[in-house]
């Protein structure tokens, strides 16, 4: 059983994905503004809480840094690369566009609940843009943070051409686990790395 | 029994020889334009009347709507430039024999009207080029400086003196007023385009707390494939482009006409088509867009649901990436005569000099594009 938070300010789209998500999902509460949100979960303590980047009184960002307890998941119908790196340097373990459909949402929630990050093919091409993989930089260590290394950025890749985690195993040869262990690790590189394109977007949504 | 006459409306011609009242009069009463003009010539002949009622006309009766700018054929400011050179000529022949106050009045004057003319109606006239109206300009100068510094240096009468001194500094003026009507202009083109932007800004603001939520909502909750889902994408994505990449969209580049194929795929197929762009902008190959297109349209017909598009653009190569949960197809497996993926997609990438494949995987297909370009 996972335990959801849904933060959004819209209510239609609160109850939409409340009735979208599978049964195993037990929504806890929900909240409309990044108060009511931070008052909320000082109350209950949620595996997984369903942020939207933008809020009437702030921005998701807010969120994590006023309830930085359980593990976020970023839902926006923002594309922009500001929005998404800067939720995700907040600390959100991923992000799905709105669109998305209610068993995609409750698969990204599962993922983000069993500590896996969640990337969209969209997440996946900025990454690749922003960390110079398409210049064709490449990190030399493991300890590097501001380069992807050979591998992460074939799984990136896959994950920017549509491949589920499942379909990039099979293609590269490897293991779930094996995929999630660079998702996740690549998840760490963008909330840490101080490459220029990365802080920049953060700083556009003032969050360093 | 009355009969009424259908009459063309009464406007002032576009195509006119100074203010395009008599043109439109006569079109309007069904005379002809030379006996208009007759007209207003002996009216004002007989008492000015006629040049008052041509005024009142002119600034009474509205212009024909229509885009293209106004020509006057007669040269309005040139005649004044020519009376204010005469002027000025009688100016200096009686300058210090005679009081040359009435004459100094007339330079100013007519040199005034001509620039006055050109900055209102020449400026915006195609059929006056830069050089006929800059020669009115500096004409009109010089007659005023040297009328006016002519008539200050023949011990003139203090009246006459203030009208001289007024003259220069009409003619400083007139070499000034250019600039300052084009600031003017600027000023108010600048403020009008801030205040576009702002309410552009706040527009957007709200477009997108509100409509975009809710075009998502009725995607999400109508599933992928249904029509509504599709007219909500379509006005999603349309509305998308308006608020985030303004109105001027860069339209050869390979990443924007991607999004544009996908939107139109989209309208037409029960599909949905993430397009990701990663690398720096670059021009739209013909051969890449065509191929991706038919790789778009494939997908779409053949498998429906998500289809993800993926552009990579490196130094040196283009790579796009079309993916669809489709049964699959398998080249070989294709009979001959199916031109769609052999000649449109593999086949124009090979002529181009690229590489265009078709691959079957476990859970669809996938066509990817291969193009190298010369940096």
């Amino acid at each position: 059983m996972t335990t959801v938070v849904i933060v959004d300010d819209h209510s239609i789209f609160r109850s939409g994905l409340r009735a979208d998500l599978d049964p195993d999902l037990t929504v806890l509460g929900e909240a409309d503004s990044v108060a009511s949100a931070i008052a909320l979960l000082t109350e209950v303590s949620p595996d997984v809480v369903l942020l939207d980047v933008h809020l009437p009184d702030g921005t998701g960002a807010d969120v994590i840094a006023g309830a930085p307890g359980p593990r976020y998941l970023a839902l926006s119908v923002s594309d922009s690369a500001e929005d998404v790196v800067g939720v995700i340097r907040a600390g959100a373990r991923g992000y799905i566009t709105k669109g998305s459909s209610g068993a995609d949402v409750s698969a990204a929630v599962r993922a983000v609940a069993g500590g896996d990050a969640v990337f969209s093919p969209r997440l996946a091409g900025f990454v690749l843009d922003a960390f110079g993989a398409v210049a064709g930089e490449k990190a030399a260590s493991a300890e590097e943070l501001d380069r992807l290394s050979a591998r992460e950025q074939e799984v990136m890749r896959l994950i920017a051409r549509g491949y589920a985690y499942k379909e990039v195993a099979s293609e590269l040869f490897i293991s779930i686990k094996t995929v999630e262990t660079h998702v996740s690790a690549v998840l760490r590189k963008l909330q840490l790395s101080s490459r220029h394109e990365l802080t920049a977007w953060a700083l556009e949504r003032k969050l360093l | 029994m009355t009969t009424t006459i259908e009459r063309p409306a009464l406007l002032r011609s576009r195509l006119a020889v100074v203010g395009g009242v008599s043109d439109g009069l006569a079109l309007h009463l069904g005379w002809r334009p030379s006996t208009v003009r007759l007209l207003f010539i002996a009216l004002t002949i007989a008492g000015g009347s006629g040049a008052l009622l041509y005024l009142w006309l002119w600034a009474l009766v509205p212009l024909q709507p229509a885009d293209e700018p106004v020509t006057r054929s007669a040269p309005v400011s040139l005649i004044a430039i020519v009376a204010a050179g005469v002027a000025t000529v009688v100016v200096l022949a009686i300058a210090g024999l005679d009081s040359v106050l009435g004459w100094l009045v007339i330079v100013a004057a007519t040199a005034s009207a001509a620039v006055v003319w050109e900055l209102a109606f020449d400026r915006t006239d195609p059929s006056r080029p830069l050089r006929y109206r800059l020669g009115v300009r500096f004409t009109a100068v010089a007659l005023l400086l040297i009328a006016g510094i002519a008539a200050l240096l023949s011990r003139p009468s203090a009246l006459a003196a203030i009208v001289a001194v007024g003259m220069i500094v009409i003619a400083v003026g007139v070499l000034v007023a250019p600039f300052v009507v084009q600031l003017w202009a600027d000023l108010m083109a600048q403020r009008a385009a801030r205040v576009r932007e702002l309410q552009r800004a706040e527009i957007a603001a709200h477009l997108h707390d509100s409509v975009l939520q809710t075009l998502a909502l009725i995607q999400n909750r109508a599933g992928a494939s249904s029509e509504v889902a599709r007219i909500a994408r379509a006005q999603e994505r349309e509305l998308r482009d308006w608020l985030f990449t303004g109105d001027a969209p860069l339209s050869e580049d390979l990443a924007a006409e991607l999004h544009a194929l996908a939107a139109t795929v989209e309208l037409d197929y029960p599909v949905r088509i993430e397009v990701v762009a990663a690398g720096a902008s670059v021009a739209a190959p013909a051969p890449v867009v065509a191929a991706a297109r038919e790789a778009m349209l494939n997908a779409a017909r053949h498998a429906g649901g998500t289809v993800s598009v993926y552009l990579e653009t490196s130094e040196g190569a283009i790579d796009v990436f079309v993916r669809d949960r489709g049964p699959g197809v398998d080249l070989s497996d294709l009979p001959a005569d199916r031109l769609g993926i052999r000649e449109s997609i593999v086949g124009r990438m090979t002529r181009a000099g690229g590489t265009g494949t078709v691959r079957k995987t476990a859970t669809g297909t996938e066509v990817h594009l291969h193009l190298e370009v010369p940096e």
